[in-house]
């Protein structure tokens, strides 16, 4: 085994290792205190002490929602970073999400459709749309979508969307309560029904992504090399942009839009396996939800007794992890 | 032999399109399509005014809001004066505050898209006011203040950060806008930590909404705006100097540095004055001055201008969001958005790779 890759799978292990760390700290930190013992305890031997309780019918299913929703929007940042080569393209700098937001506020409000399998689809579309809408608008004029472009583009989108949301919120006070879960992010209050309707929507995307891995590999070495490596590059783009839509729409239609968590975690692993998506896209999928796990935990400890949504806790994160990327790098001009 | 030099006649030397006016020494120059555009704005918000007065739940011909205005007794005192005057003077303020903001803004950044709701400023204020509300602070004499500091202090952070050797317009309106969404989220903390009621007053504050806001937030605001009046008068002189090159400006002997400071500083202290007074109304400040630039067609933005049209964005948003879905209301910031937030994309699909 070389040296790289026994360092990439060295580092694949340790995410490994600190995925199960941020699970049993999901688990066991929260307004109650619950020891390691008893979580164990409720998970293996079905206590019925009031911990055991606490564990299984609330941590249990946020616990599983913040994984899957974790992982989904890491990939879909690492996808939409390989499709665009843009370091800072993410489901929620780019307005993606409040997209799919908007797509379920809808369902809820105007079509009347109040089940995740039902309004999951109305998110898709919103998310689809958001994303052709800023990638014309960003893509357009000279100099194609820079960074600038695009984080304004995204700016600009995500507050339409959002007012066009409180618009809606507003004047639809009856439903303003099945809402307040898109208007901020958040993976609690979630049943383990969610997740079992959500993960085969999340399953086709992270497959989609894994099997472009190569793709984004030759894409990243630009259009016209990876052209000349036999990549049909718009079927190439076409796919990522499907599978993109895809992890986001599922994602806020389980948790409501979250920021950043696309931006930071394909960084970190770039950093730490290299470029090659087919360590990339595993490795993002295993610490996006250590990072949504962990921002969660401390968004439930940082104002005890209330909560802080975990968009909140990883907007705040993520947010260094831009303005290193930007100071780092020469940004081309809008 | 003495030799007489035959000077031209002194020419009264002028750019096309300006007029003069003459007081004993003092001279200012005026762009005569400018004039007419102020007037004529002037004139549209004064319509506008007297609308927004006459229309509501219950409806009030113009001849009564006028007498109520001039001051004479009326039977709709209370729903005119008392009622709908307050927050339409609010609104007035707010937006002339966002106008001018905006256009200094944009003349230092030499950049259509730079404005104070994009480089972080109104969050700054925003999570500056919602963090002393956490703490106890809840008088609207004191919040203006709070809501100062916030805004310069994001305004410096975004400039610190952003600072590598130079200042590079985009490295900056990029920071500007990742620091927008962390003061946001911060926001969304304090108001997680409050106590129920100041939960609830930040999050009305937060909307950017003139409901419910009168005297008791314009009051401070226009303080601000009259301290700021002197420094204003400079700035509109300065503005042009600013608005050159670098080249150019250097070589008139601009010190183009301190000016740019100045007008950023002012630029900053007037938004997060009237965030302080409505809440964040998102775009007014990108929105204003363009228009108003395209209106009069003049190189700089004016100054003037952009403060009515500011104002007129408000109020005509306000009393859309009054009434096109009444008996319900929405936040004005809302609409703002609904319609700034296309023309920031239109300003991107037009942008040029270097400008």
């Amino acid at each position: 085994m070389s040296a790289v890759t026994r360092r990439r799978v060295g580092w694949t292990a340790a995410a490994l290792l600190l995925l199960l760390l941020a699970v049993l700290l999901s688990l066991a930190v929260g307004s109650r205190p619950v020891a390691p013992g008893a979580v164990w305890d409720a998970l293996v031997h079905g206590g019925q002490s009031e911990n055991a309780q606490v564990v299984r019918s609330l941590r249990v299913p946020r616990t599983v929602i913040g994984v899957l929703v974790g992982a989904a929007l890491a990939v879909a940042g690492t996808v939409l970073q390989g499709i665009t080569r843009n370091p800072i393209a993410e489901p929620g700098i780019l307005g993606i999400s409040q997209g799919a937001s908007v797509g379920v506020v809808c369902a809820i409000t105007f079509f009347g459709v109040h089940t995740l399998t039902g309004y999951v689809w109305y998110a898709f579309a919103g998310a689809g749309l958001a994303a052709v809408a800023i990638y014309a608008v960003a893509g357009s004029g000279r100099g194609g979508a820079s960074p600038v472009k695009l984080a304004l583009a995204g700016a600009a989108m995500n507050a339409f969307l959002a007012s066009v949301v409180s618009g809606i919120v507003t004047t639809d006070a009856r439903a303003l309560d099945e809402f307040r879960f898109w208007d901020v992010g958040s993976i609690s209050g979630r049943d383990l029904t969610i997740a079992g309707q959500v993960w085969p929507f999340l399953t086709v995307g992270l497959l989609l992504a894994f099997a472009l891995a190569r793709g984004l590999d030759a894409l990243a070495l630009g259009d016209d090399v990876a052209r000349g490596l036999g990549r049909n590059v718009p079927l190439l783009r076409a796919t990522g942009a499907l599978s993109a839509t895809l992890l986001t729409g599922a994602a806020v239609a389980a948790a409501g839009p979250i920021a950043f968590t696309g931006l930071a975690v394909p960084h970190i692993a770039r950093a730490l396996v290299g470029p090659a998506h087919r360590w990339l896209l595993p490795l993002a999928a295993l610490l996006g939800p250590v990072m949504l796990l962990l921002a969660d935990v401390l968004g439930r400890i940082v104002v005890r007794p209330s909560e802080v949504p975990v968009a909140v806790m990883t907007a705040l994160a993520g947010v260094p992890f831009l303005v290193v990327l930007v100071r780092r790098k020469a940004v081309p001009a809008v | 032999m003495t030799r007489v030099v035959e000077s031209p006649p002194p020419v009264a030397a002028r750019p096309a399109g300006y007029a003069v006016l003459r007081a004993g020494r003092c001279s200012v120059l005026l762009h005569r399509r400018a004039v007419v555009v102020a007037v004529v704005l002037a004139v549209l918000l004064a319509v506008t005014v007297v609308a927004s007065l006459c229309l509501g739940q219950s409806y009030v011909s113009p001849g009564e809001v006028v007498r109520v205005l001039l001051g004479l007794p009326s039977p709709d005192e209370l729903v005119v004066g008392t009622l709908r005057l307050p927050r339409l003077v609010t609104g007035l303020l707010v937006g002339a505050a966002f106008g001018l903001a905006g256009g200094l803004i944009q003349t230092v950044a030499r950049n259509p898209l730079a404005s104070p709701d994009v480089i972080g400023v109104t969050h700054g204020a925003g999570a500056a006011t919602v963090a002393a509300m956490t703490f106890g602070v809840t008088s609207y004499a004191v919040l203006p203040y709070v809501s100062v500091a916030g805004g310069l202090g994001a305004a410096l952070l975004v400039y610190l950060l952003a600072w590598r050797g130079g200042l590079h317009a985009n490295r900056f309106v990029l920071i500007g806008i990742g620091i927008s969404v962390a003061l946001a989220s911060l926001t969304r903390l304090f108001v997680t930590k409050g106590d129920y009621l100041v939960a609830q007053q930040a999050k009305v504050w937060l909307t950017g909404s003139l409901n419910g806001r009168g005297y008791d937030q314009a009051a401070p605001l226009a303080t601000i705006l009259l301290l700021l009046l002197p420094f204003l008068v400079w700035a509109a002189r300065a503005q042009r100097g600013a608005d050159f090159g670098d080249d150019t400006a250097v070589a008139l002997g601009i010190r183009l540095g301190r000016v740019r400071l100045g007008l950023s500083a002012l630029g900053v202290v007037l938004a997060s004055a009237a965030t302080a007074a409505a809440g964040p109304v998102d775009f007014v400040a990108l929105l204003a001055p363009q228009i108003a630039r395209r209106l009069t067609r003049t190189p700089h933005i004016p100054p003037v201008c952009s403060a009515l049209m500011g104002a007129l964005i408000v109020v005509v948003a306000d009393l859309m969001a009054r009434r096109l879905l009444s008996p319900l209301e929405l936040p004005v910031g809302v609409f703002t958005a609904v319609v700034g937030a296309p023309y920031l994309m239109w300003l991107i699909v037009r942008s040029r790779a270097r400008r």
